[in-house]
C-alpha cells in the first residue's frame, strides 16, 4: 500500500501525549481487578509478570518468518499445511505457551490459509477478535473495531479497497471468520522479483497486514501505514507492533 | 475551512445531527417477533450490518490495557473462568450500550470484575471499596 | 478448569465428512451464541474437520461435559448476501455438529 499517510515532518493533526495528571476509571478499574484477585490468592504477581512477559514478546516477526520459509522451503510448506499448530514450532512458536496448554484465548488449533493467484484470502472475526496473537502479536485497533466486523464479511471488496487492494473479479476473495477455536493466518503468494532471496529479505516484505489478507507483499513495501493513536500512559516496554522481521 | 482536520471534524459533528424517531416506552405489553428477535439478539453478532467507510487507525496500547489483558489471560489460566465466559460476558451480557459505547479492554476489566462478583471471589463492597481506595490513592496531594 | 457440574454425556458423532452439503440451523437465539445470523438457514460445504470441543453456548455458561465435532463450512458469498454482485467470492467460518443440518440430495437421500 502506498505510504498515503506520511507523518514525517508535516503539521498533521497527531495527538501529542499530554501531560497526564489525572488517573481514568478504567485505570482504577484495572488496578481494582488486580490487586483484589491478587490478594484473595486467585493469581499471583509473578503469574502476571510471566504472563506480561509473553504478552510483550509476541509480534508479527514470527509470522512473517513462517511465510517466508514456506516460500523457500516445499517439504515445510506441506507440514505447515497438514498441521499448523506442529508446523510452526520449526519457526520458534510453541501455541502452548506460556502456561503448557495453550493462552486462554489463542488455543492449540491453527490453520494457514494458502492464497493462489486466483484465491485471495482475508481474515476478520466477526463476534469478537479472535487473532492468531502467538504468530502475530496482538490485534490492531481496527480488526477489533464492530466497522471492520461490521463490513468485511458482505463488502470485502470494497472495504479492501479502502486499504489500497483491489484484486481482479476473477480472483476468488475467500473471507475467513473466525468464530470458534480455530486460529487463521494467510500465506500470501510470493510475489514476482524475489526469486533469488534469501529468507530473510522475503520475511521482510510479508507485513502483519499480508498475513491477514488487506494487503500483499510486494519488494519494497517493508511497512503497514495506518493513522496512530497515540496512548496517553504506553506501555513503556512495548515491541513495536506491525513491523515485519528485519 | 483553512484546514483538512477542520473538515474532518465538521464531517463527524455533522454527520451525528440525525433525525431521530424516538418510540417512548414504558412496560411494553407485548413485542412483535420480529422486535422479540432482535432484542434477544446477542449484540456481539454484527456481521453483514451497515457501516460507513472510515479511516482505519492502529492505537498505542495503554498500560491498563495490556495489564487488563494480562489479567483477563490469567485469571482463565488458573481455572476462574473461560475465554469463552469472557466472550459471552464482555460481548454479551452488558447490552447494546456498554458495548458500543465502551472501550475494547474497558468491557474485558468490567467483565472480570462482573465475573468475581458473580462468581462470589469478591464481594461488591469489596470491590466498590477498593476502586475508592485506589482513586483516594491517586488524588492530587 | 473447575465447574460445578459435569454432565458426562459420550461425545455426539461426527455425521458429516469433507464435502458434503450442509444447512446452517436456525435455532432460538438467547443470551449468548456463536453462529452468526448471516449463516442462519445458508446451505454450505464442508471444508474441513477440526476439533472436538465443548459448544460455545455450553462453555460460556460454565456446562461441562457434551464434546461435538467442529467444522468449517464454506458459503458462496452470492448464497449469503442477494445483492452481492461478484460470483467467485466465498466465505468461511466454523459451528459444532450440532448446528448444522443434512442437506438431502439425490446421493444422500435413502432409497
Amino acid at each position: 500500500m502506498a505510504d498515503k499517510h506520511s507523518h514525517a515532518g508535516d503539521d498533521h493533526d497527531h495527538k501529542a501525549a499530554p501531560m497526564v495528571e489525572e488517573i481514568t476509571d478504567y485505570e482504577v478499574l484495572e488496578i481494582a481487578v488486580r490487586e483484589l484477585a491478587i490478594e484473595h490468592g486467585l493469581f499471583t504477581t509473578e503469574d502476571h509478570r510471566k504472563f506480561t512477559e509473553w504478552a510483550e514478546s509476541i509480534g508479527p516477526a514470527a509470522g512473517s518468518r513462517l511465510v517466508a520459509k514456506a516460500w523457500t522451503d516445499p517439504a515445510f510448506k506441506a507440514r505447515l499445511l497438514k498441521d499448523g499448530t506442529e508446523a510452526c514450532k520449526e519457526v520458534g512458536v510453541d501455541w502452548a505457551e506460556p502456561t503448557g496448554v495453550g493462552t486462554p484465548s489463542d488455543y492449540t488449533n491453527f490453520r494457514i490459509l494458502e492464497d493462489t493467484p486466483t484465491l485471495h484470502h482475508v481474515i476478520v472475526c466477526t463476534l469478537c477478535s479472535c487473532y492468531p496473537r502467538p504468530l502475530l502479536g496482538m490485534s490492531p485497533e481496527w480488526y477489533r473495531s464492530t466497522n471492520y466486523r461490521r463490513r468485511l464479511v458482505r463488502w470485502p471488496r470494497e472495504v479492501l479497497a479502502e486499504f489500497g487492494l483491489i484484486l481482479p473479479p476473477e480472483v476468488e476473495i475467500r473471507i475467513e471468520d473466525s468464530n470458534q477455536k480455530c486460529r487463521f493466518m494467510v500465506l500470501p503468494v510470493r510475489p514476482q522479483g524475489t526469486e533469488k532471496w534469501t529468507e530473510q529479505q522475503l520475511a521482510a516484505i510479508v507485513t502483519r497486514d499480508c498475513m491477514i489478507g488487506v494487503a500483499l507483499p510486494r519488494p519494497g513495501r517493508t511497512a503497514d501505514v495506518h493513522p496512530v493513536h497515540e496512548a496517553r500512559r504506553p506501555v513503556h516496554s512495548a515491541s513495536e507492533h506491525g513491523k515485519a522481521a528485519e | 475551512m483553512t484546514s483538512r482536520p477542520e473538515l474532518h471534524q465538521q464531517y463527524d459533528i455533522i454527520a451525528s445531527l440525525q433525525p431521530a424517531l424516538h418510540v417512548p416506552q414504558n412496560c411494553n405489553y407485548e413485542n412483535p417477533d420480529s422486535l422479540f428477535r432482535a432484542l434477544m439478539h446477542p449484540p456481539h453478532d454484527v456481521g453483514g450490518q451497515h457501516d460507513v467507510p472510515v479511516y482505519y487507525e492502529e492505537k498505542e496500547e495503554e498500560e491498563w490495557e495490556l495489564n487488563t489483558y494480562v489479567t483477563c489471560e490469567v485469571l482463565g489460566w488458573k481455572g476462574i473462568w473461560s475465554a469463552e465466559e469472557r466472550r459471552r460476558r464482555a460481548d454479551n451480557d452488558l447490552g447494546y450500550t456498554l458495548y458500543l459505547g465502551m472501550p475494547y479492554y474497558g468491557r474485558w476489566i468490567w467483565s472480570a470484575a462482573r465475573m468475581l462478583v458473580d462468581k462470589k471471589h469478591i464481594s461488591l463492597t469489596e470491590l466498590l471499596d477498593k476502586i475508592a481506595e485506589v482513586k483516594s490513592r491517586h488524588e492530587k496531594k | 478448569m473447575k465447574k460445578n457440574e459435569t454432565l458426562r454425556t459420550p461425545s455426539t458423532p461426527s455425521r458429516f465428512k469433507v464435502g458434503d452439503r450442509v444447512q446452517v440451523r436456525d435455532m432460538p437465539n438467547m443470551f449468548y451464541t456463536r453462529t452468526q445470523n448471516y449463516v442462519r438457514g445458508v446451505t454450505g460445504t464442508i471444508a474441513a474437520c477440526t476439533y472436538k470441543d465443548l459448544i460455545p453456548e455450553d462453555e460460556a455458561f460454565n456446562y461441562d461435559g457434551r464434546l461435538e465435532q467442529y467444522y468449517i463450512i464454506r458459503f458462496r458469498q452470492k448464497d449469503l448476501w442477494e445483492e452481492y454482485p461478484f460470483d467467485n467470492d466465498t466465505l468461511q467460518t466454523e459451528f459444532p455438529d450440532r448446528w448444522l443440518d443434512p442437506l438431502e440430495t439425490g446421493q444422500n437421500r435413502k432409497k
